[in-house]
């Protein structure tokens, strides 16, 4: 077993793979950017390396300053977490050249399920149903637009070397196809350096499903059950649950066979995630194979009560999966709501900033995972995800109350979160009753603005403030006003 | 006493009358409160208003602006008396800044024009990043390009002025 892990990577995912580590008796080191030196990874490590400029480049996406310092420190393997390096094959082959376990799947598995087109290929040599469309990426326009009709309107073109949204485009019908090909294609080329794209059929209101896998070097796969991820903005997950509402058991056995099918079929090894598409007739479709630990794996970990850390540790150090399918029982029901800096009245614009004041819920079925503290300056150089916060309850009903309550007994100061947005969509029948679709947020919550009940009580919390605390006498009016404030009064009536 | 507070926007009249210690009396929006308010910390108070409990977390946003949690739900509580009655600066949705600044802490991602370039209404002037999220900033009107004030990869602040467009007609 390793005796030091360089964990590549920064707030709470860093925090919580340190928390692992130190569980297993493993040292931990931290690598951190200028506008981290006091970021919550940091302070959670037993050692900690400066890396340089907060820049990505220069910091969390420099692959050989972080391998220096995993050499430096005497580490033996490097956790990459999400995001930043972590489904980069060049920084998993450049680890092992450097002699460093990369925790995560071979390097080959990370690069053939990088690119879309070669994955929906082994995809369907593996037997796994994909979404009708084409399996290779084409540059011609010409026969792009040929393709679309063959496959019928409405059609979606992707981009093949990336995701997050960029060079997706709708095309509901042929005189678009073009046109949309066009500028699909240079915004890929613009965010990937790639501008292949291809073309697969436009599901219209599906859920967004996936399973959790670990696998092996013998061979030995399992899947860990769903995770149903349909709220989304930007075409990025805010809400996750386990069990997802729509899927039966039948479905749940049929997906997990595909889910370990697809891992087979892509030579994976460690820890994994099989995106599919379900569609209103419950059928299913693949969609990407995630080849990393992801945001959502805490609520697998709250019901299944197996530490996905842990087990991606022990594969990478060569271990046998000490898990079989039979030992995979879900019990209860987990909701993950992630708290991101941003503005959820104003588009979900970022919003970094200092936090003045946090205080995070607490109580039975309750977890936090966070990356952040009072008085961390929030930068604007990363993602903008502070913490998640996590609930476990014996039911999908009593999860989404202790969800609620633990979202009201949430205090994030300083900066712009969505907790107010995330209680009321926990509130709505919609949620409620389980009709989660990908397009939950347009259609439920396109004009939302925050609940104002308490508006009375936040003016008498001023007041009460201004006239209660002592010492405050620094505001003053100024000379000649005629306004009285509270802090002027307040003088008075201390002093009188 | 009365003052006058903006409640999320929202101007809000409030009378407080000072009973014994830590109690008072107040009408906000004419509708009448008895409150019991005890300071737990520098950042947290437990009111009794009418009976009922609450918690309420505060962080001060200026001298006379303080953000106020209840219940999970922020609240922006202003004296708009000392604050004075500075309009709403909330734009709507999609309208053009009348200057070239970012809507938030940012970084230049990239300059799209160059000093004496000249610029229509609502073309691309600059590209900046906030987490990860890419804005592209555009002219307010049509006009010439004067000074650029900021390089590439430099940290910029709501309300600095990225690019200087002098207005007038391109023939």
């Amino acid at each position: 077993m390793f005796k030091k892990i360089l964990i590549a990577n920064r707030g709470e995912i860093a925090v919580r793979i340190m928390r692992t580590c130190r569980e297993l008796g493993i040292s931990t080191v931290a690598v951190y950017s200028e506008a981290d030196k006091t970021a919550a990874h940091v302070l959670a490590s037993d050692e900690s390396v400066f890396l340089g400029d907060s820049d990505p480049s220069e910091s969390y996406l420099n692959i050989d300053k972080i391998i220096s310092a995993a050499h430096e420190t005497g580490a033996t393997a490097i956790h990459p977490g999400y995001g930043f390096l972590a489904e980069n094959p060049d920084f998993a082959e450049s680890c092992e050249r450097a002699g460093l376990t990369f925790i995560g799947p071979p390097v080959e598995a990370i690069r053939a399920l990088g690119d879309k087109t070669v994955a929906r290929q082994l995809m369907i040599k593996g037997g796994v149903p994909v979404i009708p469309g084409m399996t290779r990426a084409d540059p011609d326009t010409e026969r792009l637009a040929e393709e679309a009709g063959r496959i019928g309107y409405p059609v979606l073109i992707k981009a093949a070397g990336g995701g997050g949204g960029k060079g997706m485009r709708v095309v509901n019908n042929p005189d678009e196809i073009k046109p949309a090909c066009e500028a699909a294609s240079s915004e890929a080329a613009g965010a990937f350096g790639n501008g292949a794209i291809y073309i697969e059929k436009y599901l219209a209101r599906p859920r967004h499903v996936e399973f959790q896998i670990l696998a092996d070097a013998s061979g030995k796969v399992i899947h860990l059950l769903e995770r149903e991820c349909s709220i989304q903005r930007r075409y990025q997950k805010i809400i996750e649950e386990t069990p997802s509402p729509a899927v039966t058991p039948e479905l749940r056995e049929e997906m997990g066979e595909a889910a370990i099918k697809a891992a087979v079929a892509s030579g994976y090894v460690n820890a994994g995630t099989v995106e599919f598409l379900l569609d209103e007739d419950g059928r299913f479709y693949f969609l990407e194979v995630n080849t990393r630990l992801q945001v959502e794996h805490p609520v697998t970990e709250m019901i299944t009560g197996i530490d996905l850390v842990r087990h991606q540790i022990e594969i990478a150090a060569g271990r046998p999966l000490s898990l079989s399918q039979a030992d995979i029982k879900g019990r209860g029901h987990a909701i993950e709501c992630r708290i991101y800096a941003e503005d959820p009245e104003n588009d979900f614009a970022p919003s970094p900033g200092k936090i003045g004041f946090l205080k995070e819920p607490q109580g039975p079925g309750i977890r936090m995972d966070s990356g952040v503290h009072a008085g961390f300056q929030v930068p604007v150089e990363y993602d903008p995800i502070l913490s998640k916060l996590i609930v476990h309850a014996e039911n999908r009903d009593l999860a989404i109350r202790r969800m609620i309550r633990a979202l009201e007994n949430t205090v994030l100061l300083g900066i712009k979160t969505p907790v107010p947005f995330l209680i009321d969509i926990l509130k709505s029948k919609a949620f409620r009753d389980g009709r989660t679709f990908t397009d939950f947020i347009p259609t439920h919550f396109n004009t939302w603005r925050p609940d104002t009940t308490d508006a009375h009580l936040a003016g008498i919390a001023f007041i009460a403030h201004a006239l209660s605390v002592k010492g405050r006498k620094k505001a003053t009016a100024p000379a000649g006003s005629d306004f009285a404030s509270p802090w002027v009064t307040l003088g008075r009536w201390k002093n009188g | 006493m009365e003052y006058k507070l903006r409640i999320n926007e929202a101007m809000v009249p409030v009378k407080v009358e000072p009973k014994e210690n830590r109690q008072f009396r107040l009408s906000v929006d004419d509708k009448a409160y008895d409150v019991t308010c005890d300071v737990i910390s520098e950042d947290q108070l437990h009111l009794v208003i009418d009976g009922e409990q609450h918690n309420a977390f505060l962080v001060e946003e200026n001298e006379y602006c303080r953000i106020i949690t209840i219940n999970g739900i922020p609240y922006k509580v202003e004296d708009a008396d000392q604050a004075g009655r500075r309009p709403a600066r909330r734009r709507k949705p999609g309208a053009i800044p009348r200057e070239v600044t970012p809507p938030m802490p940012s970084v230049v991602v990239k300059l799209l024009v160059a000093e004496g370039d000249t610029v229509r209404k609502g073309d691309g002037v600059v590209v900046v990043s906030a987490m990860k999220m890419e804005t592209t900033l555009a002219a307010p009107f049509d006009g010439r390009v004067g000074r650029i004030n900021v390089t590439e990869g430099e940290k910029v602040k709501p309300g600095q002025i990225l690019v200087d467009i002098q207005k007038g007609s391109i023939s």
